[in-house]
Parts: structure tokens; C-alpha cells; sequence
């Protein structure tokens, strides 16, 4: 049984149709990576299987079952954190595992220190989103999805909103958790960091899989002329100085 | 002409608890029906908000001195007779619900929708989103309106003078009526309220900032 399963899935906003059928089925400890221009359908996928959106075709299921927002199977993190500015990060984390998992103060604030840790920020437990970086932010973001352990796990361009300096920290802690056997998809820009984490990559255009497969595939000369086009575009904008 | 300004600051000391008190009151009582008119017409189906849209607006579109004369002069007539004092209370406190409504109706507008989304995935209520969330996020964002607002309405409480609320005007005013120092009056008055915003004004900062400080940062 796939962890993550969809099924002709269909996205129409008005007559404009965002998503024309995605097949997709992702086993447990996948990393997949979701690739394409502005526009093709990437995000919208997401929040699609996220159930952030409504679908006009298709199912989503997640280890055989269909999914509802905030039933636990499948967790989101955002472009723009979403952090709740007026709590803690701490707070931020232990929201949900008191209110939504009924666990006693301590024992929410225990695991929320356990899942900042996990992201490199126990020590900034107490601070505010507005005390942290971009960066911080993003992290206490992704500990806050954790402490609810997903079945899946949903990265919606998540340095997209970083300065450039800034993104690393927030890869680094997303390669350490597909090592340790996150299953997840990944919409993200940052071509590199995708070749080296996924397990799989989906290029989409236009509401539709262009082609998907492991990243020596995908990002090589034997891709669609599509996909090659695409990541030109990339190249192009790599700074690249021999001595 | 010193002694028109002498029974001027006198005026100003018996007026000036009168002005205060009604404004206290009426920021308080205004804020308070205001945040449940802006909430019910965020969160309440059209039956409910679309009525309230239309008193907002009718309130916010009549003179604040003609909405006193209707409650003074007009509210016998349909059984509401109050003190000047009362009806005082009442107008400015209504008026300002008025205004005090869209800021809350803005200021539940403005908290980003991610964040609330981010709470629907995590399995967060519907109530606990908007009590936990929503509310210290909007109150955030509208605190600086609110406390703008506020000192605005002090100088509204002039108008009460008219239907002889005995605030600061009034007696003031009484004070050039008798010794006919017009100008002296009203220039002890002009400085009075400026004095008296000023102070809120940075009273209303303060205030602000302890509360941006309790919720962020």
C-alpha cells in the first residue's frame, strides 16, 4: 500500500483548469520532488493533497484512506511560515499537541522543545517569531508540522521567502529528515537541493506530469526537451567564475 | 479680562471630570459594542451582517451633532428620555462603535489566511482558531486604529455642550456668555483640549506598546 496515493486529480478555478489529472503514488521514506515553471500546477498539488483546496475530480488517499485538513495524516509546510506571531516558538509548536492531542502542559511543552531541537532552535524556544530570522522561522515551522508526526510531509517552496543566506539551515534540516525516512513532497526552486534529495522527481507543466523519474533522468540531457528547456533557465543564472 | 481668564480655568476644573468621565465611559462601551457589531459582521451569515453594514453607515454618515439632538430632542417622542449626561453617554458611545466596528471588522480581514490555515491542518477547531488565533492576531494589528480612535473622540465630546451635557464647553462657554470675553474663553478652552490630546495621545502609545509587548516580540 502507497503512503500517499492520487488519483486523477482534477483542479478547476473557474474555466481555468490548474491540475488535469495527476497520478501520483509515493511509498513510505519517498522523497519526491516537484518541479516546474511558474503556473504549472505545483503548489496547487499540494494544497490539493493537503486539502487546502477543493478538487473538482480524483482522490487523494493517504495509506488507503481518504483525508480531511487536520486529521493528522498529512502535514504542510508554508513559503510564508505562518507562524502565529503572538505566541512563542515553543507555543507555536505546543498549540496543537495540547488542543488538538489533549496532552498535559508539560508533556506539550516537553515534546515542542524535543521538535525544536530536532530543527537546531532549542535554545530560542522562548523567543516570538518577530526575534527570529527567516530562516528560524521556517524551522520552529517545519517542528511545529513534526510534533504532529504527519503520515506525510508537504515542503511548499519553503526558502522561497529566505534570503539566499538564509536557506541552508532550512535544507539542511529537510535533507536530515528525508535521511531519516520523512516521507515527503517538496515543491522547491532550488534545483541542486532537489537532485540531491529526491528520490524521485515530477516535473509538472500546466496542470499535467511531464515526465517523472529519479534525478539522473531528470535533470540529464536524456529528459523532455520540456524539462531541458526549463532548467536552462537555471543555468543561465548560475554565476560561475574559473581562476 | 484677567478675571474672564480666572473663571475660565475654574469653569475648566468643574467641566473637565464631566468630559473624561464621558469619554472613559463612552471609549469603553463604544469599543465593546463596536468589536461585537465587527465580529458579527465578519463571522455572522448576510442576514445578520448586511443589516449592521447599513446602521454603520447610517451612523457614520450623520453629523455627530445631529445624531445628539435626534436622541435628546427626538428620544421623547418614542419614549427614551434621558439626562443630558445619558443621552451624552449613549450618542458617543454609539458613534464611536461605529467607527470602532471597522476597525475590528478590518482588523479580522487582515490576519493571513496561511496562519489560519496553517491551524486548520494542524487539527485546530473552528473556536479555538478564532479565540486562540484569529483574536490576538487581529487585536495586534488594530491596536494603533483603536487608540487613534480613541483620542479622536475626545474632542468629539464638545458637541455635547449643545444638548448642555456640563462638560468642558459648556462651562467654558458659559464663562464668555456672562463676562462676553469670548476670546479669552475659547482660547483657554482651544488650549485645554489640545493639552488634554496630547496627553491621551501618549497615554493611548504607552498603552499600545505594553500591549504589542505582551502579545509579540
Amino acid at each position: 500500500m502507497s503512503a500517499l496515493s492520487v488519483r486523477g486529480l482534477h483542479r478547476s478555478v473557474g474555466a481555468t483548469q490548474i491540475l488535469r489529472g495527476i497520478d501520483l503514488d509515493v511509498t513510505a521514506g519517498e522523497a519526491i520532488g516537484i518541479i516546474g515553471p511558474s503556473g504549472s500546477g505545483k503548489s496547487s498539488l499540494l494544497r490539493c493533497i493537503a486539502g487546502l483546496d477543493p478538487i473538482a475530480a480524483g482522490s487523494v488517499a493517504v495509506e488507503g484512506r481518504a483525508t480531511r485538513p487536520g486529521d493528522g495524516a498529512v502535514g504542510m509546510v508554508f513559503q510564508q511560515f505562518n507562524l502565529w506571531p503572538h505566541l512563542t516558538a515553543r507555543q507555536n509548536v505546543a498549540l496543537a499537541l495540547r488542543l488538538v492531542r489533549k496532552l498535559p502542559v508539560r508533556e506539550a511543552d516537553a515534546r515542542a522543545e524535543a521538535a525544536l531541537a530536532q530543527v537546531g532552535l532549542a535554545a530560542l524556544a522562548a523567543r516570538k517569531p518577530a526575534a527570529l530570522s527567516g530562516g528560524q522561522q521556517q524551522r520552529v515551522a517545519i517542528a511545529r508540522t513534526l510534533a504532529m508526526e504527519p503520515r506525510v510531509l508537504l515542503f511548499d517552496e519553503p526558502t522561497a521567502a529566505l534570503d539566499p543566506e538564509l536557506t541552508t539551515e532550512v535544507l539542511d534540516v529537510i535533507r536530515a529528515l528525508a535521511a531519516g525516512g520523512t516521507t515527503m513532497l517538496v515543491v522547491s526552486h532550488e534545483m541542486g537541493f532537489v537532485a540531491g534529495l529526491a528520490t524521485r522527481v515530477v516535473f509538472l507543466d500546466h496542470g499535467q506530469v511531464v515526465q517523472s523519474g529519479p534525478p539522473a533522468e531528470i535533470f540529464s540531457q536524456r529528459a523532455e526537451p520540456r524539462i531541458q528547456a526549463f532548467l536552462q533557465t537555471y543555468l543561465s543564472r548560475v554565476a560561475w567564475v574559473q581562476a | 479680562m484677567m478675571q474672564a481668564f480666572i473663571d475660565s480655568l475654574w469653569a475648566t476644573a468643574r467641566g473637565l471630570p464631566v468630559t473624561l468621565a464621558i469619554w472613559l465611559a463612552a471609549v469603553v462601551a463604544g469599543m465593546a459594542l463596536g468589536f461585537l457589531v465587527g465580529a458579527l459582521r465578519f463571522f455572522a451569515p448576510r442576514l445578520v451582517s448586511w443589516p449592521l453594514a447599513a446602521l454603520v453607515e447610517t451612523v457614520r454618515g450623520v453629523p455627530f451633532l445631529v445624531q445628539c439632538f435626534l436622541l435628546y430632542f427626538g428620544g421623547p417622542f418614542v419614549g427614551i428620555d434621558l439626562s443630558p449626561v445619558m443621552a451624552g453617554f449613549v450618542a458617543l458611545s454609539v458613534y464611536g462603535a461605529a467607527y470602532f466596528s471597522e476597525v475590528f471588522r478590518a482588523g479580522f480581514n487582515a490576519v493571513p489566511p496561511g496562519q489560519l490555515e496553517a491551524a486548520r491542518l494542524l487539527g485546530l477547531s473552528r473556536p479555538a482558531t478564532v479565540w486562540r488565533i484569529m483574536l490576538p492576531v487581529m487585536a495586534l494589528g488594530v491596536l494603533p486604529a483603536l487608540a487613534n480612535l480613541a483620542v479622536i473622540l475626545i474632542k468629539e465630546t464638545a458637541v455635547l455642550s449643545i444638548i448642555t451635557v456640563p462638560e468642558l464647553t459648556f462651562r467654558v462657554q458659559g464663562v464668555g456668555t456672562s463676562t462676553f470675553a469670548f476670546a479669552e474663553t475659547t482660547l483657554v478652552l482651544a488650549l485645554v483640549y489640545w493639552g488634554l490630546v496630547e496627553a491621551t495621545a501618549m497615554l493611548a502609545r504607552a498603552t499600545e506598546r505594553r500591549i504589542e509587548r505582551a502579545l509579540a516580540a
